[in-house]
């Protein structure tokens, strides 16, 4: 996993190129990948990688990466040969001072590492100072000044603050390494065409001794094996080297040739802190960056989410879409009585009992010779049998919360053939006391306007019964 | 006549049936967590079987089958006895009968209804013991015992009214096992146990639905971690989100201060509203309607702060390119006098540079170069610095995504989220409280999201969700 592959998931996640089912069915057959979320995101993105538009914001990013790391390498390349041939350079009348090469290759690495490494601590946070203090930082931001299209597109493309810290400090280590490098080169250049007095002056009062000393605890990387890397106190003590009086002291004229012996103490001091100790943090960098993008991927917005749609399996409880839903648009019906006659010739009742049915016509006031049980658990027979002995106006009683189904409405088709009228009326239960609900009422007129039977008339008003009831 | 039951072992199937507006909808509704199932008032809406079954990764667990009510449930009766058959043979009548009256208009509900049955399908009768029990109801049982098939009522309750003792005594003729579910209240525990109910009907499927009420549970249990790492999403974006408008006059305009603090607020509601619906989606309720207040910042003291650009830098970025610069450019001057200045060509320039950067970033960002200014002056909004807010957006998610978990797929009444005092109470303890706070300052300071910390406050929502809705 790398940069790009980091580019390319942020890109693809916009696209969401794959459906729930596909990311599960990509799971299902990656068998070897379960519990290993990074390598799933890899092959994932190695699957999906065709659909992305071209040219791929990732190839784009890298290249811009690569360019502007090229540009600043190469320059800092060369500002550390020409600050290497700056410090080293020697008339012939004034030895070279090692200090200043010391500065830059032994202080000024291990200041730069302090603040890399307190960098690398705090290169969560979004606005890290030290992070912008990097020549990688601020170089980077006047190159996107520059106009362009890929310019537009890498401005757009946001990335974590995490990662873009992480990629600064490694970038960072890179521009120093090759800044050593060139100082290097320039103090090998400088002693192989050159042949340089080194001395050392200080306006402190350091004595030999306690330079000496210094120098030995520096050079405790190498000088067990490169014993003639370190100075030696004759060697310290014969290159001292004091301004006053604008000339070199008899003894090092005596010792010059001796002098020149100092390049490879500070050959070696390039090699182990300047460059050494960079590599050391360049290699610790980018364990940072990779690390970072390993957090940086599953902080993702999306990334989570494809993970779980990989790994966990998919349920899903619901039918197919089409619903099958029949909504009818009768909205009501035409024929409606409000007030009930005082007789009828016959009052029926669909699944009520024949004594229920005395006790509702009674409480209704109706008068009539006849009353019949129909529906419930009569037989169709049974059924028949009524109908055939119906004449003339029949009240049929029904349950208003049961609202009639095709049977009811089949019966109410036949007795329509026998009988003149048919007053549909539904009663309400006896809990309230008998209350039709508006809604019940609503549905016994749409049943009814499906048979559009001029026959058959409904009492659709609120019907009130002061005592019994079914 | 040939036997579908006596095929190779299938997964268990379950139909739901019933007399026309009883609430089988409602049920199939509430136990395939669909809400899309169209339910209605008004009876017959139902013509066509519909099947639910349980995938997991795309193998069926168990299917469940809304279906039709009886429309001539005594007519059905009526063929099936005219045929004398013995115990054994009434299923074969059954078929028969849907086989005959495959295309008879008149008993397309009882067609539908019987054919998941005859393939294999256990009955779930459902009765409304809301209303009194009718001896109507009769034929429709009979039809039911004809087919032979493992059955269980389900008692429902559309109303408040109860009448589901003398619905027991009835329905225990007919079913050895009487259940009641309210899928208008139901909750998981309740839908696991009628579930369980639904495997006792049949010996083989103890163990596929043991495995389907597993599933369930895991299910469940992704549906909580979904919905908390939405959350968590959503608190981390609106808290650390920046909203910049740019302008080009010497100071910015009431008119734009006040588009800024509507942009900030918009950006900031229409994440509450994205992860709302993606919540409800979570959860299966893809069609709720909903009513609820939006998101205010009352209280809250917003201001947009003014500033600027150049280079892309800003003031401190500047300030620092400018000290760097500074003591790059001092550097190179030591060198020069091979270091008899002492590097103080270095500190000076650093100095310079920085206090150049620092007084001069105004005009610098007025020089014009062809025709455009080289720095941009915006106003800027955010990270949400107030303490309460995230408290804010906490609660209402959580009551959110409480009501969404708690409420019944069989519910279409529009859903009102408006949040209770008692819940603004208790929805949070003091130490929930400062363990959020932790993470609520990370989001606040910038700083970049750590899977880690991310994880870990997923968690604790996740905790703080299933306590509010387990109890």
């Amino acid at each position: 996993m790398n940069l790009k592959s980091y580019v390319d998931l942020v890109a693809l996640l916009e696209v969401n190129p794959s459906s729930r089912e596909e990311n599960r069915a990509f799971g299902l057959t990656q068998v070897l990948l379960k519990n290993r979320p990074m390598a799933q995101i890899s092959a994932w993105i190695d699957l999906y990688h065709n659909t992305l538009k071209r040219p791929l914001l990732s190839e784009t990013f890298s290249s811009y990466l690569y360019n502007t790391t090229l540009t600043l390498v190469l320059m800092a390349f060369v500002l550390g040969f020409l600050s290497g041939l700056g410090l080293l350079s020697y008339n012939g009348a004034e030895p070279v001072n090692v200090i200043y090469f010391m500065v830059m290759v032994i202080v000024l690495p291990l200041a730069t590492m302090l603040l890399t490494g307190i960098s690398m601590l705090r290169a969560k946070s979004a606005q890290s100072i030290l992070v912008h203090l990097s020549p990688a930082f601020w170089m980077e931001k006047m190159l996107s000044l520059l106009p362009g299209k890929i310019q537009e597109n890498i401005t757009a493309f946001k990335i974590s603050p995490l990662l873009s810290n992480w990629l600064i400090i490694k970038r960072s280590q890179m521009i120093a390494l090759f800044f050593s490098v060139g100082l290097l080169l320039a103090l090998l250049a400088m002693v192989v065409t050159k042949d340089i007095a080194f001395a050392w002056s200080t306006t402190l009062h350091i004595t030999p001794e306690v330079f000496h000393g210094f120098l030995t605890t520096v050079a405790f990387p190498w000088r067990d094996f490169a014993p003639s890397a370190v100075p030696s106190m004759e060697l310290i003590e014969q290159s001292q080297y004091f301004r006053l009086g604008d000339t070199l002291s008899k003894e090092m004229i005596t010792h010059a040739s001796q002098l020149g012996e100092w390049w490879k103490f500070l050959a070696f001091s390039t090699i182990f802190y300047a460059i050494f100790l960079r590599v050391t943090m360049f290699f610790i960098s980018s364990f940072g960056l990779n690390r970072a993008l390993m957090q940086s991927f599953l902080t993702l917005e999306g990334s989570m989410r494809l993970l779980k749609e990989i790994n966990e399996p998919m349920i899903s409880t619901h039918a197919k879409p089409t619903n099958a839903a029949f909504v009818s648009d009768d909205m009501g019906y035409g024929q409606i009585v409000n007030t009930l006659d005082a007789s009828y010739d016959s009052v029926q009742g669909w699944a009520i009992t024949k004594d229920e049915i005395l006790v509702l016509s009674d409480t209704i006031e109706v008068i009539t010779p006849k009353h019949f049980k129909v529906g419930g658990t009569n037989s169709l027979d049974e059924d028949d049998e009524v109908i055939s002995k119906s004449d003339g106006e029949v009240l049929l009683l029904g349950k208003s919360w049961e609202h009639p189904a095709n049977e009811f409405l089949d019966y109410v088709i036949d007795l329509s053939r026998k009988v003149d009228k048919i007053i549909i009326m539904p009663i309400g239960g006896s809990e309230n006391p008998y209350d039709i609900k508006a809604e019940d009422l609503d549905e016994w007129a749409k049943k009814m306007a499906s048979i559009q039977n001029e026959k058959v008339w409904l009492k659709l008003s609120t019907t009130k019964l002061q005592s019994g009831g079914v | 006549m040939p036997n579908h039951r006596q095929n190779t072992f299938m997964h268990p199937k379950f139909a739901v049936v019933g007399h026309p507006n009883k609430g089988k909808s409602s049920i199939v509704a509430a136990l395939a967590l669909d809400d899309s199932v169209h339910i209605s008032n008004t009876s017959g809406t139902t013509t066509k079987k519909r099947s639910f079954p349980l995938r997991v990764d795309g193998k069926v667990l168990y299917e469940l089958f809304d279906t039709p009510g009886f429309q001539r449930a005594r007519r059905v009766l009526a063929w099936l006895e005219k045929h004398d058959v013995s115990a054994d043979k009434k299923h074969e009548v059954v078929q028969a009968f849907i086989n005959e009256h495959k295309e008879d208009a008149r008993f397309n509900d009882e067609v539908e209804l019987l054919e998941p049955i005859m393939d294999g399908a256990g009955i779930i009768y459902v009765v409304d013991a809301s209303k009194p029990y009718g001896e109507e109801y009769e034929a429709e049982m009979e039809i039911l015992r004809w087919t032979g098939q493992p059955s269980m009522a389900l008692i429902n309750h559309i109303d408040d009214t109860d009448y589901s003792a003398e619905w027991k005594r009835a329905l225990g003729h007919y079913f050895k096992m009487v259940r009641t579910f309210n899928p208008m209240q139901t909750n998981f525990e309740q839908h696991m146990s009628i579930l369980e109910s639904m495997a006792q009907l049949k010996e083989e499927w103890i163990a596929p639905i043991k495995v389907s009420i597993k599933l369930f549970t895991q299910y469940q249990e992704q549906m909580f971690e979904s919905s908390a790492s939405l959350v968590a999403r959503l608190v981390y974006e609106s808290v650390s989100t920046v909203e910049k408008l740019y302008f080009y006059t010497q100071e910015a305009s009431e008119e734009e201060k006040g588009k800024i603090e509507r942009n900030y607020k918009d950006r900031l509601r229409d994440f509450e509203i994205s992860t709302q619906k993606s919540i409800e989606e979570i959860w299966n309720h893809d069609h709720l309607q909903k009513e609820e207040k939006v998101l205010t910042f009352e209280g809250m003291d917003l201001f947009s702060e003014e500033t600027a650009s150049v280079f892309g830098l800003t003031r401190k970025e500047l300030l620092i390119t400018g000290v760097t610069s500074g003591a790059v450019t001092g550097a190179g001057i030591d060198l020069l006098f091979a270091g008899h200045t002492l590097l103080l060509g270095g500190a000076i320039g650093a100095l310079v540079g920085g206090t150049g950067a620092y007084f001069g970033f105004n005009e610098l960002s007025e020089v014009k170069v062809l025709g455009q200014t080289m720095g941009r002056r915006y106003l800027e909004m955010g990270p949400m610095e107030n303490r309460n807010f995230p408290y804010i957006l906490l609660g209402r998610a959580m009551y959110h995504t409480m009501k969404v978990a708690q409420t019944s797929h069989a519910k279409r009444e529009v859903f009102d989220i408006e949040m209770d005092q008692t819940f603004k109470e208790k929805w949070l303890d003091v130490t929930s409280r400062k363990s959020l706070e932790k993470y609520h300052k990370k989001f606040r300071s910038g700083k970049a999201l750590d899977a880690v910390d991310l994880k870990a406050y997923e968690a604790l929502l996740n905790h703080i969700l299933r306590h509010l809705i387990d109890g």
